[in-house]
C-alpha cells in the first residue's frame, strides 16, 4: 500500500543542517496497522508528513498503490489527499467557526459531491463515531475526545484507504485515549482501512499490527 | 463552496464587523463621488446648443448719452454700424445682461392654462441666432414681420417648451407674463447657458426693446476665428471712442464658460482628493486585515492542503472571503443607496443614482480582488506540514 524507499529528509538554514531522516525502507500493508514510535524530535512526524505527501523527501521514493508520487504536481498531489488519506491530528485542528457537521464535510467540498451527498456521508461518519447528536454543535462546544472523534469522522468521511494519525490520543487522558483507540482499530478491523499512527505511548502502540521505532532520524527496529 | 464561504463569514460576522463596516462606509463615498461623477458626466455630454467659440461679450458699461429713447437707438445704431465695417465681425447682436456663462440671471414668470413657468429671460435681437449660432427645433426664429405686432412674440427653448406644453405643439399658442400676451412663434435647442456641467434650464427669448439702454447692456460679436489681443485692443478704442463708455469690458464667452465650468471641477477635484485618501486607507485597512487573517489562519489552511486544497484553491478561497465580506457591506450599502433615487434627495435623476450604485459595487469589489491577492498568493505559499505545526 505504502513504500518508502531510501528516504532522507535534511533541513538547511543558512547555517545549519538537521538530518531529520535518515535511509528510511519502509512497506505497509493493506490493511495494516502501524505504530511509529520514539523520543521527541527523532523525525517521527516529519515521517508521517511525507508519507501523507505533505513534505517532500530530500531523497527516496515514496509509492502509494504503486504509484510514483514525487512527480505528482500540485494538483494531482491534492486529489490524491484528498481521496487517498485521512489525516487525524493531535491538536484536532477543527475550525471553530464551523459546526460539527460542516467541519466533518470539509474535505468533500474538494470533490465532485453534491450538498446532499455531503450532508449524508458526513452524518454517517459522525455516527460511526457516536456523534450523531453533536452535529450543529461548534467544536468549542465540545470536550477534547468529541474533538478528535469528530477529527476521527472527517478523516474518514472521504473513504480513504489510508489514514495517518499524528499523536491522535496525545492530548487524551487515558479514557478518552482508548476510545478514539478503539474507534481506530475498528476501522481498521471493519472497513480495513491502513492506519499509520505516530504515538508516544507503549500502550496504545502495542494494540497495533506492528510498531516501528525511530531514533534520530533513523530506523531501529 | 459559495455556500461555505457564505457560511464560514456568517459565523465570523462578529469578528468581520469592522472590515465589513469599513467597506461600507467607503462604498458610501464612493457611491457619492460617482453620483457627482455621473451627474456631471451626463451633464457634459448633453450638447451646449450653441458655439462659444469666437463670441466676444462686450458689456458696454455706463454710456454717456441721453435717456431719450431715439438718443439711445442713435447711439446703437453708430455702434453696429462701426462694428460691422469691421471686416474681422461676422455678425452682432446686443442683448440684455443675460448672456451665455454672465453671473446676471433675469427670469420671469409666463402662464399657459394654469401652469406657471419661471424661465431664463433672454432679451435679444434677430442676430442673435447667428451669432451664436443657435439651433432651432421648429417654428421660426425673430424677423423682421415681428415688428409692429399686436401681440409681442416668444420663442421657448426646449425645455420650457417641455414645462409648458408637454409633448404637444407650442407653435402658434398664447401665453401670458401678467396681462402681457405672448405668441410662441418657435422653439430652439436647450443652451447650457451656466457651464458644461450643469443641466439646461428652461428658457425663453424675447425681441428686444431697441429703445430701452438698460435692455442692450452687452453687446455680443462673433468673429472670424484666431482673432489675437492686438484686435481686441483696436475693437475697444473703436467702441469706447463711439459710445463713449467709462467702463467697457470684453470678455471671451469660451475663457467665460472655462472659468464657470471651474466652479464645478475645482469642489469635484477637492472631494476625489479627500475620497482617494480615503480609499488609500480602507485598501491599506483590507489589506492588513487580510494579512493578518492569512498569519492566525495558517493552521487551517494547513489543514484545507492536506485534506485535498490546491494552492490554487486556498488562494482562491481567501478571495473569495473578502469578496463575501464585501458582498455583505454592499447589500447593506445598496439598502441605503437605493433610498436617494426612491425618496428624490437632492432631485436628480435616477439613473444617475442607480449608474453611481453600479459603477460603486464593480470599484468596490476590484479594489477588494487587488487587496486580496497578494495575501492570497501569500496563503498560497503556506507549506502544509509547516503550517499544521502551528497553533
Amino acid at each position: 500500500m505504502i513504500q518508502l524507499k531510501n528516504i532522507e529528509k535534511v533541513y538547511r538554514t543558512d547555517t545549519v543542517e538537521t538530518q531529520a531522516l535518515n535511509n528510511i525502507n519502509l512497506r505497509v500493508a493493506k490493511g495494516e496497522f502501524l505504530s511509529i514510535m520514539g523520543p521527541s524530535g527523532c523525525g517521527k512526524s516529519t515521517l508521517l508528513n511525507i508519507m501523507g505527501l505533505l513534505d517532500a523527501p530530500s531523497k527516496g521514493d515514496i509509492l502509494i498503490d504503486a504509484q510514483q508520487t514525487l512527480s505528482l504536481n500540485d494538483r494531482k498531489l491534492a486529489n490524491f489527499r484528498n481521496s487517498k488519506i485521512g489525516f487525524i491530528f493531535q491538536s484536532y485542528h477543527l475550525i471553530n467557526d464551523l459546526q460539527v457537521v460542516d467541519n466533518v464535510e470539509l474535505p468533500l467540498l474538494y470533490r465532485n459531491s453534491s450538498a446532499k451527498e455531503r450532508r449524508m456521508l458526513a452524518t454517517e461518519a459522525l455516527e460511526k463515531v457516536g456523534l450523531s447528536n453533536r452535529i450543529h454543535h461548534f467544536p468549542t462546544q465540545l470536550s477534547g475526545g468529541q474533538k478528535q472523534r469528530v477529527a476521527i469522522a472527517r478523516a474518514i468521511v472521504g473513504r480513504p484507504e489510508i489514514i495517518l494519525a499524528d499523536e491522535p490520543t496525545g492530548n487524551l487522558d487515558s479514557a478518552m485515549g482508548n476510545e478514539i483507540m478503539n474507534i481506530l482499530l475498528e476501522l481498521n478491523r471493519v472497513e480495513g482501512t491502513t492506519i499509520v499512527m505516530v504515538t508516544h505511548d507503549p500502550n496504545m502502540a502495542q494494540r497495533t499490527h506492528r510498531l516501528l521505532r525511530l531514533f534520530d532520524g533513523s530506523q531501529v527496529q | 463552496m459559495l455556500k461555505h464561504l457564505f457560511k464560514l463569514i456568517w459565523n465570523k460576522k462578529k469578528e468581520n464587523f469592522l472590515l465589513i463596516s469599513e467597506i461600507l462606509i467607503s462604498f458610501m463615498v464612493i457611491f457619492a463621488v460617482f453620483t457627482l461623477l455621473v451627474y456631471n458626466y451626463q451633464n457634459y455630454k448633453q450638447p451646449a446648443g450653441f458655439d462659444a467659440e469666437d463670441v466676444w461679450a462686450v458689456d458696454l458699461g455706463v454710456m454717456n448719452i441721453s435717456k431719450h429713447k431715439d438718443s439711445a437707438s442713435v447711439v446703437h445704431e453708430n455702434l453696429r454700424n462701426v462694428m460691422k465695417d469691421l471686416p474681422q465681425v461676422k455678425s452682432i447682436s446686443f442683448s440684455n445682461g443675460n448672456v451665455p456663462f454672465a453671473d446676471n440671471y433675469i427670469s420671469m414668470g409666463l402662464t399657459y392654462k394654469k401652469k406657471e413657468i419661471y424661465p431664463d429671460v433672454y432679451s435679444v435681437e434677430d442676430g442673435y441666432k447667428d451669432v451664436l449660432r443657435l439651433t432651432l427645433v421648429s417654428g421660426r426664429w425673430f424677423s423682421p414681420e415681428d415688428n409692429g405686432r399686436e401681440k409681442s412674440t416668444i420663442i421657448l427653448n426646449e425645455e420650457a417648451k417641455q414645462q409648458l406644453f408637454g409633448s404637444g405643439n407650442a407653435i402658434g399658442k398664447t401665453i401670458t407674463q401678467y396681462d402681457d400676451k405672448m405668441k410662441v412663434i418657435g422653439v430652439v435647442q436647450n443652451i447650457k447657458g451656466q457651464s458644461d456641467f450643469k443641466v439646461a434650464t428652461a428658457g425663453a427669448y424675447q425681441r428686444i426693446d431697441t429703445g430701452r439702454i438698460r435692455g442692450m447692456s452687452q453687446m455680443l460679436v462673433r468673429l472670424m476665428p484666431g482673432m489675437d489681443a492686438a484686435f481686441e485692443g483696436k475693437m475697444y478704442k473703436l467702441i469706447a471712442s463711439t459710445i463713449k463708455s467709462t467702463n467697457l469690458e470684453i470678455k471671451h464667452l469660451v475663457d467665460m464658460k472655462a472659468e464657470k465650468n471651474k466652479e464645478t471641477t475645482i469642489p469635484m477635484i477637492i472631494f476625489f482628493i479627500v475620497a482617494g485618501f480615503l480609499i488609500i486607507n480602507v485598501a491599506l485597512g483590507i489589506f492588513g486585515v487580510l494579512w493578518y487573517n492569512i498569519n492566525k489562519r495558517r493552521a487551517e489552511i494547513g489543514l484545507r492542503r492536506a485534506i485535498g486544497a490546491t494552492a490554487t484553491s486556498v488562494s482562491m478561497q481567501l478571495l473569495g472571503e473578502a469578496l463575501v465580506i464585501a458582498t455583505f457591506s454592499l447589500i447593506i450599502g445598496s439598502f441605503f443607496a437605493v433610498q436617494f433615487p426612491l425618496l428624490k434627495v437632492f432631485d436628480l435623476p435616477a439613473s444617475v443614482y442607480l449608474q453611481a450604485q453600479f459603477l460603486a459595487i464593480l470599484f468596490i469589489y476590484l479594489l477588494v480582488v487587488i487587496c486580496a491577492l497578494y495575501p492570497g498568493k501569500q496563503a498560497a505559499s503556506i507549506y502544509p506540514a509547516v503550517a499544521l505545526h502551528e497553533e
